[in-house]
């Protein structure tokens, strides 16, 4: 091992250049005033102060949360039952329908983002079908239900994934177990399938909300532009306003809460009470 | 025991097209400690797995308590198992995967608790009912998978090799324990090994499977003493097995010469098996013995020697090898060595010659020298006879390295044993000194150099040469002649002794009437 020390260093590198040192400039930009210069900064809270006190952003960030929230439950009622039926055939087709899943991925997210637009729209490809029966058409673009969706099909693969490889790895002998001590299939999995597959569900969840509650181009493509969640704020202080100090604190702030979540799900993940506890 | 409680009757099952059982019959009854035992893929767990509801056959019957069971779901069925890997919630400490049964039956939560600690004291682990399971050995584990299955008061317990991963020590404590529960609760235990240790100390009845059929079904002693075929008796401990004639009821023969048994009801001069146990023979002086024999090798296996008498030796041929120090011829230009040996033929080999036939016979060889890698032999030409003579023959590769070698054509080199109904037969042969002085496995290249083998007379199956003679040192051998003589094995008796002889001792083999068993042969 010890010959492969040095191979490390340029990987160091790598990562102080392209991770490290990008987040260190969020973290000054986010606590410093505009204007400053390599030589002077000028330290402020004032920010995380606008950000607070200003009902609009907060009410972005509540609808954010809402959205990503309400994504990751679809995720998990819709992700599990597939990813039980896959885990539960065969060899070969479990490796056919997880490439399946996987498939989509391999193109751009973008691209497939507005596919969903001209699917949606009022003169799309679902409106029309729906015309055919003489239904419709229903306005799609722009609504909740719009952006729940896009994201729903963007993020449900690692949903799936995820149970899938807990549920796969499963010892079978377990269920045949819990049928020779007299529990019907509805009981064994209840309380044998659904507990061992807890932690495969809870890093789903953890691969979904992450991105769903910074994304920012699924709600500016399928949201319009009256659609605004937290990650659109920070495209903007970016992009178009200009004001970088702001967008990174903002940033700050939905780092601090996707770390909190994250803790909060590894601690359920991991507790070994729920090892031991007796119901 | 008097009462059936399980049947099964002519149950067959198939896996893709291949037949795993091939119309089992088999009564269990009440109470009884039964044990399946046979090698991997008998179909021991097969079956188990049939009656614990996991799997369903194709043909045939179950019928429990007189009621067939087939399509009743595993947990609906009376009967609990122990799998082999035990198969616990490691999601649950011990208390819950032991009261799992009882909460599906909605059983109360004290009448729970009542139960599981009773439990937990019939398998010694009291102290441990808050532990994660993941946390315990081996040990532990299995005695939770007992506890867990026998708190469902079960009628039948079904046990699939649940020693398996155990060491040796503790899997010889579980025995006893397992007897001992077995024998408290008094229920049925069906347990599935293919330990033969295990089968008897454990078992009321034994049921020996092969090839998805039952051999033999009987108590431990009927097994040991009175195996039906020469699988059972090899499978259930050791033992000498001697072909031999019946001459009449209480008369055999074997070796040549008639003893007196306990055995019969064959039919007049039918040829059996003679089983003898090892345990059962005595190493006398040379003249008190009912045979004759040498000393061939000793073990030491702890409470006894294993000795093996040889009181017939093998058949034997003696060949000549001839070692010359040639050196590999070097075509510098090339980068390539070569070498090849002179070999001798039979005249009736001369009409199936052909070139892969040759290059291994004379064990032709092209390399590269500085990168050690082999280089295929491009072209063997020759011209042969069908009759005695000397033939040359060249071997050479693409890039021109080429090396000529004599095939000598002369007449048989093979000798007949008729006492032993065997046949042997090997060559003289060329060698080079460093190539014996490199081999790795020199009595297994031997065997190859001199295309030495041996089989039998009566019906042409390959007899094993397990004797390789030779009086050369092959770390230091020098150009010469040399003898190698190759030898089957003679009729061995391995004797279970407590005395230590030596090799090369002389002695007799004794043994009393009832320690012959006779089966009928096996084809």
């Amino acid at each position: 091992m010890r010959q492969f020390r040095n191979m490390i260093y340029p990987y160091a590198a790598w990562t102080a250049v392209m991770i490290v040192l990008p987040m260190l400039m969020i973290l000054l930009y986010a606590f410093t005033k505009a204007g400053n210069d390599v030589t002077t900064f000028r330290f402020t809270l004032e920010n995380f102060a606008r950000f607070f006190q200003d009902a609009v952003f907060l009410d972005v960030l509540k609808r954010s949360l809402v959205i990503a929230v309400v994504t990751t439950i679809v995720c998990v009622l819709l992700g599990y039952p597939i990813a039980y039926v896959i885990a539960s055939g065969p060899e070969k087709s479990r490796v056919f329908w997880i490439l399946m899943i996987t498939l989509p991925t391999w193109i751009n997210m973008l691209v497939r983002t507005y596919a969903w637009v001209g699917i949606l729209q009022d003169d799309g490809l679902l409106n029309r079908i729906f015309a055919l029966f003489g239904l419709g058409p229903f306005h799609m673009m722009y609504t909740t239900f719009a952006v729940v969706l896009g994201m729903v099909y963007n993020f449900i693969p690692f949903m799936i994934l995820q149970i899938h490889t807990s549920l796969a790895k499963m010892d079978k002998s377990l269920l045949e177990a819990a049928s020779d001590l007299g529990a019907n299939r509805v009981q064994s999995f209840l309380r044998v399938t659904l507990p061992l597959s807890l932690p495969g569900v809870l890093s789903g969840i953890t691969l979904v909300f992450l991105p769903a509650v910074s994304s920012f181009f699924i709600p500016k493509l399928l949201g319009g532009g009256q659609y605004v969640l937290i990650g659109n704020v920070i495209e903007t202080q970016f992009l178009t306003s200009g004001d970088w100090n702001f967008g990174s604190a903002i940033s700050l702030i939905m780092a601090v809460i996707i770390m909190v979540s994250m803790y909060l799900t590894r601690k359920v993940d991991t507790d070994p009470a729920a090892n031991g506890r007796r119901e | 025991m008097e009462k059936k409680l399980i049947q099964f009757k002519n149950i067959v099952k198939e896996f893709d097209g291949k037949l795993v059982l091939k119309g089992i019959n088999l009564d269990i009854y009440e109470n009884e400690f039964v044990t399946l035992l046979g090698p991997s893929g008998c179909g021991k767990t097969t079956l188990l797995r049939i009656l614990g509801g996991f799997l369903t056959q194709n043909e045939g019957q179950v019928l429990f308590d007189g009621e067939e069971i087939s399509t009743v779901p595993p947990y609906k069925r009376e009967i609990n198992t122990v799998f082999q890997k035990y198969a616990l919630f490691p999601h649950m400490n011990v208390y819950n995967n032991i009261a799992f049964g009882l909460k599906i039956k909605k059983e109360p939560k004290d009448v729970i608790e009542q139960k599981v600690k009773r439990m937990l004291k019939l398998v010694n682990l009291e102290e441990y009912a808050e532990r994660a399971v993941t946390e315990m050995s081996g040990g532990q584990q299995q005695r939770v998978a007992i506890a867990r299955a026998l708190v469902n008061e079960p009628s039948v317990l079904l046990l699939d090799e649940p020693l398996g991963a155990l060491d040796l020590k503790l899997r010889q404590e579980m025995q006893h324990e397992l007897k001992k529960i077995q024998q408290e609760v008094g229920i049925t235990f069906i347990y599935v090994t293919h330990d033969q240790e295990e089968a008897l100390t454990m078992s009321d009845k034994i049921v020996v499977m092969k090839d998805g059929e039952i051999q033999q079904i009987g108590t431990p002693t009927d097994i040991y003493n009175e195996p039906v075929n020469e699988f059972v008796a090899n499978f259930i401990g050791e033992s000498n097995i001697i072909e031999g004639v019946m001459l009449e009821d209480y008369k055999v023969v074997f070796e040549g010469r008639r003893f007196v048994c306990v055995d019969q009801g064959f039919g007049k001069n039918e040829i059996v098996d003679v089983v003898i146990r090892p345990e059962d023979l005595d190493i006398v002086p040379r003249g008190e013995g009912k045979l004759k024999g040498v000393v061939k090798s000793v073990l030491f296996k702890g409470v006894h020697y294993e000795t093996m008498v040889e009181t017939k030796v093998g058949t034997e041929i003696t060949v000549k090898m001839q070692v010359s120090d040639d050196r590999p011829v070097f075509n510098e230009a090339a980068n390539e060595k070569m070498s090849a040996n002179d070999f001798y033929l039979d005249v009736e080999d001369v009409e199936e010659l052909d070139d892969a036939t040759i290059i291994a016979r004379a064990d032709a060889q092209a390399w590269n020298p500085d990168e050690d890698e082999f280089i295929s032999i491009k072209e063997v030409s020759y011209t042969i006879e069908k009759q005695n003579g000397t033939y040359p023959v060249t071997f050479s590769t693409a890039a021109g390295t080429s090396v000529t070698v004599n095939m000598i054509v002369k007449d048989e080199n093979r000798v007949t044993s008729t006492e032993n109904e065997e046949e042997i037969f090997a060559v003289n042969f060329f060698k080079k000194a460093d190539e014996i002085q490199e081999s790795i496995a020199l009595e297994t290249d031997l065997k190859t150099w001199a295309n030495a083998s041996a089989w039998s007379l009566e019906d042409g199956t390959a007899v094993d040469i397990s004797d390789v003679k030779y009086t050369f040192d092959p770390e230091h051998i020098t150009p010469g002649v040399y003898d190698v003589t190759f030898a089957t094995k003679g009729y061995e008796y391995k004797v279970d002794t407590t005395d230590k002889y030596e090799v090369g001792d002389e002695v007799g083999l004794m043994f009393q009437p009832e320690d012959i068993h006779i089966m009928a042969k096996t084809q």
